[in-house]
């Protein structure tokens, strides 16, 4: 009982760890039909500006609070100077972002050097739950990523912004035509998405060796969610996450890690191919039913 | 006929046997380190031949291009040093090429049925399957003891030809360079008849529109099942000539590494123009080997803008670019 409990908390980290990354992924992907495969390496830019604020004798929460803003500023750097020019060339904008993903990363090796660094665990001890110890920082990432999704479908949901945005990924024109800045809701989603990013990096730092590689290892996991789960859902990541890390976990607890990984990936593979919209998907036509038909 | 319209035919007819010819008149000038480099060099621009046909041509993104590559290679391997299973002793280096050509192919095919039937994957779907598929391919190669796992398979001998019952091994810069250098040219001129002919029209109509050709009655699908197999075929050329000149197939041969540099190499170069593509690795490898010792990180850093510079500013590549203004080479 207490090993299935430990499997289950386990899974419902990596669960939650996948969800904080991919959601900002696919926000970006709904809105703006771009694969932003530089989102690695904003997720790494998070960490390290965590391991940047406790090197200048910052501490931790500090460097919590003021990744997703410094992330988020990259996000719009970026946006202004590469993304933009291939918002209409749905091929292109994956190279272009991974030549950025090669750029930065490098920038970071230039910066803290290719060793990996450690970054304090701001939290220590452990808490009880229902006679098994399990760690509170890892419970604390947990709610963290509860946190942003819920407040990731409230501002989609229930705010203007939200609404501008849904409305220009069901129509882009007639929303433009409506008198909706199209453009400056492009780039804030961008930033959104890479602010999200950046606090998921800075959130998961503690507990991963932060190396100028780690960006990859959430990446490809992110992404296998979102297209498992239906790229046309917001919601879709969420349960293709649930997939995607929830087999992982379980095959590495009872097989290896290694396994894990080819297992999952193979399966992801096969599902994304038997289920082209995701298994929550409906048919979507152009990315018209993005977010869901909520209201 | 004009003489300026003359002159542009006389260009396009004779630039590109020009630039082969340059090429192979290069050991001249150049030390055996050079040639040797320029040998393996070769073995990766076929691999980028492979995947300009496939992404120029067919329009397929392939994140895993050095999955086939690598299959190819290790392919090579086992067959050259006898570890195929019921093999008695090693096999000749002909039978290895035959290997490293079909069985990465044969790969590909299976793969490719799978993607691309029914609703199949395109766009960025495919290159994220693809990318997921070099991953685990990787992850595979490391495990496996069969292929040596992380260490992966040494002392692979060099290419052996046979000649009047005796076998010879050719190790030497000058041969390997002319080796794989024949090698490249005879996939070029393969890839560019099969690019010119109505086969190749289809294929790039199937890009462009593939919903419209599917009702002229094209079996799209298995068009792009072919172009699939042919680019494995091509890349499992390059990996199989590869490991004759390494000596030694391992792991990150089959990786996402080499697939993206590949992907970079292609753009960089021109994905629309095989020779393009061809020189692209070329050059793009040459430098690396200039910079990045002194260099070292901020090649990358350099090598990384440049290609987002390059997909933002010249969709056809730097060289292809370049070769396009000048009027050589097939049109896209």
């Amino acid at each position: 009982m207490d090993q299935a409990l430990l499997l289950a908390l386990d899974a419902g980290s990596y669960i939650l760890a996948i969800v904080l990354v991919a959601m900002g992924l696919v926000i970006i992907f709904g809105l703006m039909r771009v694969i932003n495969m530089a989102h690695g390496e904003l997720f790494l830019l998070g960490a390290y500006c965590v391991v940047a604020v406790e090197g200048a004798g910052g501490n931790f929460w500090l460097g919590l609070l003021l990744a997703p803003f410094a992330v988020g500023l990259v996000g719009l750097v970026v946006e202004q100077l590469v993304v933009r020019h291939v918002y209409h060339r749905f091929l292109d904008s994956i190279l272009a972002t991974w030549g950025l993903s090669i750029a930065i990363k490098q920038a970071v090796v230039l910066g803290f050097g290719p060793a990996s660094q450690q970054v304090s665990l701001p939290i220590a001890g452990s808490l009880s739950l229902l006679g098994t110890d399990y760690p509170v920082y890892r419970l604390f990432i947990m709610a963290v990523s509860l946190a942003v999704v819920g407040f990731t479908f409230w501002i989609f949901f229930r705010s203007d912004f939200g609404l501008k945005a849904r409305s220009v990924i069901a129509n882009r024109d007639m929303a433009a035509c409506l008198g909706i800045n199209t453009r400056r809701l492009d780039r804030t989603t961008f930033a959104y998405g890479a602010a999200l990013a950046g606090l998921a990096g800075a959130v998961m730092a503690p507990i991963m060796s932060v190396d100028p590689q780690m960006g990859l290892g959430f990446l490809v996991p992110a992404f296998l969610s979102i297209l498992v789960g239906g790229s046309g859902h917001l919601a879709g990541a969420l349960v293709g996450a649930t997939v995607i890390g929830g087999t992982d976990s379980v095959t590495a607890a009872l097989w290896s890690p290694v396994a894990a990984q080819i297992v999952v990936f193979t399966m992801a593979v096969i599902a994304i191919r038997l289920f082209p919209d995701g298994v929550v998907g409906k048919r979507r036509r152009q990315g018209r039913r993005f977010f869901g038909e909520r209201r | 006929m004009t003489a300026a319209r003359l002159g542009r035919v006389a260009r396009q007819r004779l630039a590109e046997p020009a630039i082969w010819l340059a090429i192979a008149l290069l050991p001249l000038w150049l030390g055996n380190w050079q040639v040797a480099q320029l040998a393996q060099f070769f073995t990766y621009g076929i691999l980028a031949l492979s995947l300009a046909f496939v992404w120029g041509q067919g329009g397929l993104l392939c994140f895993g291009q050095a999955v086939f590559f690598g299959i190819g290679a290790y392919g090579m391997s086992l067959v050259t040093l006898g570890m195929l299973p019921g093999q008695s002793g090693p096999g000749s280096s002909f039978l290895g090429l035959a290997v490293a050509v079909l069985l990465p192919a044969a790969f590909a095919n299976l793969l490719g049925r799978f993607l691309f039937y029914g609703r199949g994957l395109q766009g960025a779907y495919l290159g994220i399957v693809t990318l997921a598929i070099a991953v685990i391919a990787e992850r595979v190669a490391v495990n496996w003891d069969y292929l040596g796992g992380l260490n992966g398979l040494m002392n692979v001998p060099p290419f052996t030809l046979t000649i009047d019952g005796e076998a010879r091994e050719l190790w030497q810069p000058r041969e390997v360079y002319y080796l794989t250098l024949g090698a490249a040219v005879f996939t070029y001129l393969l890839l560019r008849a099969l690019i010119a002919s109505r086969y190749g029209t289809v294929v790039r109509a199937i890009r462009d529109g593939a919903e419209r050709v599917g009702f002229f009655g094209y079996d799209t699908a298995a068009y792009r099942a072919t172009v699939f197999t042919v680019g494995a075929a091509v890349a499992g050329l390059a990996g199989g000539l590869f490991v004759t000149l390494f000596n030694f197939a391992s792991p990150p041969l089959i990786g996402f590494t080499l697939s993206t540099e590949v992907l970079i190499w292609v753009a960089l170069g021109g994905r629309g123009n095989l020779l393009a593509a061809f020189l692209g690795a070329l050059v793009v490898r040459f430098l690396e080997d200039l910079l990045s010792e002194r260099f070292d990180v901020y090649w990358l850093l350099l090598l990384g803008l440049l290609f987002v510079l390059s997909v933002v500013l010249f969709p056809r590549g730097i060289i292809g670019e370049l070769l396009h203004r000048l009027g050589i080479g097939e049109s896209e």
